[in-house]
């Protein structure tokens, strides 16, 4: 990678990779010189303090839940070893893909977990999931109804909509994804004067001014220097990471790290170590090891540290913990990669996300990324920091080289979501939007919890996750949901671990008080009825200094 | 009445026996199997224990020489 060649002069004192950054920055740039500071907002009216992050709860479900989620599982799988041998004797056919005669000697292609979860769990309750929409959504959506002849083997539409179902799983939280015309008219002129394909990449000929409006706005909202807006989300995690660090570097990811993070430590070859979730005992034991013995056999210093976290976790709906980590990071002289995907626009008093939740300045994150699926109702992701850094990703990143530029359209999706959210646009709608979302997670999440069931995450992320654990309960509260016209998300494994299958709820700002009313008097009847309500009132207790995880991939 | 009301009550009993054991997931055929499996040895075990009750009974009461 050539990233790392310009620390060669570093004297192999892990301490040196912070001056080598000061050095770069009061050298002579070519190019353009932002004289002025960023115009910021102002700091706001006093009632809006840093809150103080409540604590996560992760309750633990009673014993029996854990033995009947185990027998459970136990009695599918048997069956499906029983249905296995079925097909493979010849009394039954077999409708997923299977090797050819002539290639039954050879090693078996179908034959490991995954593919037997697929056919014999996931297959019984697959028309949970890939239901197909057609409206827009927002807060209410239609469903196309579809029915299975051969136990979900394949699929039929009978024609029918299921109309105005509520939306309880679509990314919508600041309620953007909308055909208001009013709103979307701009939108109109932007694809009336530039069509909607780019033809090209960034490099080539597809760098549109709007692109450039979009970055200098991106940069403005979220209070650094610089942005660089991608495409697609995933891509943008996946071909950066690799750019920013390499051989002979460390990843601390955290262990519940979203996929696209992963895939994109591994593909930059830098050592990657995993801390427990949001331990941040487990973390600076990583980093005192990584500093004191170095890099594994040769024992040379690191050439950088990054630590990689996201503000909100997907699938947990748990919040960072930003304070500590930076100062963790400015002890050990570490860098910090931030993954804003579900916090950008949904938390914070302004919706400029955790680093405004904990008033912390966003300049002291060295790289802040993002993405504009979740609460900018368009498609793809950015990465914002210092000019350098974002300088250097636009010549040396893998999305930005070889990627198709974004649509403008999308972009001007965006950049009108962002001025409505920073108030430029003249209206108070963005402001509401942020109070109704905070209001309605506060109200979700609040009576939940009373009514009994077993919620995870922090008590101001907008991402619920409802414990399910049982696998019968998951497919019986999914179908359960839909015929009283609510739209969920049950996760399961591999998403989730094994035990701990869940249904995710995203509250959005768009959804009236009558509507989340609606799905929690459902959740009610239908928690009496499945029997879901598992909590005891007690949050587990977890503690704080965990055994070193020995989990290390070498490059 | 009474009778309506047992029946539901044992239809949901039936429901959360099936949620709980995951059989919700199963095809009707396999809960056949399964609750054909179930049934079988638990009458077992009910035959077993209504044949040797008496025998250990005695047995017991014999050790704690309560009988001769």
């Amino acid at each position: 990678m050539i990233r790392t060649d310009e620390h060669h002069s570093c004297k192999g004192t892990p301490m040196c990779h912070s001056d080598q950054k000061q050095l770069q920055s009061n050298s002579m740039k070519n190019g353009y010189h932002k004289k002025e500071k960023v115009q910021k907002n102002g700091k706001g009216d006093g009632f809006h303090q840093p809150r103080v992050r409540g604590e996560d709860s992760f309750e633990e479900a009673p014993m029996y839940v854990a033995v009947l989620t185990y027998m459970g599982y136990g009695i599918v799988i048997l069956f499906g070893y029983f249905r296995d041998f079925l097909r493979a004797v010849g009394f039954e056919k077999c409708h997923q893909a299977q090797e050819r005669e002539e290639q039954k000697d050879f090693v078996p292609l179908y034959q490991d977990f995954e593919n037997f979860y697929k056919r014999n769990l996931y297959t019984r309750v697959r028309d949970n999931w890939n239901r197909p929409i057609c409206s827009l959504p927002g807060p209410v959506f239609d469903v196309m109804e579809r029915v299975s002849d051969d136990y979900n083997w394949t699929f039929r539409l009978t024609g029918r909509t299921i109309e105005n179902v509520i939306n309880m799983g679509s990314y919508n939280y600041l309620g953007f994804a909308e055909n208001n015309v009013d709103f979307l008219k701009t939108v109109a002129e932007e694809t009336r004067q530039y069509g909607v394909g780019v033809c090209s990449t960034r490099q080539e000929l597809g760098n549109l001014s709007t692109h450039e409006k979009l970055e200098r706005l991106v940069a403005e909202f979220l209070g650094v220097e610089s942005a660089m807006a991608f495409g697609m989300g995933f891509a943008t995690n996946s071909m950066n990471i690799p750019a920013l660090v390499g051989k002979g570097c460390l990843i601390l990811s955290d262990e519940l790290n979203h996929t696209s993070l992963i895939l994109g430590a591994r593909l930059s070859g830098a050592t990657i170590r995993v801390f427990k979730h949001n331990n941040m005992q487990s973390l600076e034991k990583m980093l005192k090891d990584a500093i004191c013995s170095g890099q594994p056999r040769t024992h040379r210093a690191w050439k950088k540290i990054l630590i990689m976290v996201e503000g909100i976790y997907s699938m947990e709906g748990s919040l960072v913990r930003l304070p500590e980590i930076l100062a963790l990071k400015k002890k050990y002289k570490a860098y910090l990669y931030l993954d804003e995907a579900h916090s950008i626009g949904a938390v914070g008093p302004t919706g400029r996300g955790v680093t405004e939740y904990f008033g912390v300045d966003p300049n002291e994150v060295d790289v802040l990324m993002g993405t504009f699926t979740k609460s900018f109702g368009a498609a793809g992701g950015y990465i914002a920091g210092k000019k350098e850094l974002v300088d250097y990703l636009r010549s040396h990143s893998h999305s930005a080289v070889y990627a198709t530029a974004m649509s403008p359209p999308v972009v001007e999706q965006i950049i009108r979501a962002i001025k409505c959210i920073m108030g430029v646009d003249g209206t108070t709608e963005g402001q509401r939007r942020v109070r109704q979302l905070a209001e309605n997670t506060r109200y979700l999440r609040s009576r939940l919890k009373e009514m009994g069931f077993i919620i995870y995450g922090n008590q101001d992320s907008p991402v619920v996750p409802l414990l399910l654990y049982l696998p019968g309960k998951v497919g019986a509260f999914s179908r359960a949901m839909l015929k009283r016209k609510i739209g969920v998300v049950v996760v399961g494994f591999p998403a989730t671990p094994i035990t701990e299958a869940r249904a995710r709820f995203c509250v959005s700002a768009a959804h009236t008080r009558e509507m989340l009313d609606k799905v929690l008097q459902s959740l009610d009847e239908l928690g009496d009825d499945i029997k879901l309500k598992f909590s005891r009132h007690r949050s587990s207790y977890r503690p704080e200094l965990y055994d070193e995880t020995d989990f290390e991939l070498d490059s | 009445m009474a009778l309506g009301d047992a029946w539901k009550q044992l239809s949901w009993f039936y429901y959360q026996y099936l949620l709980v054991t995951a059989l919700y997931m199963l095809e009707p055929w396999e809960r056949t199997i399964f609750n054909s499996l179930l049934v079988t040895v638990a009458a077992m075990a009910i035959y077993t224990g209504y044949v040797f009750m008496p025998q250990h009974i005695m047995a017991i009461l014999h050790y704690f020489e309560v009988v001769q």
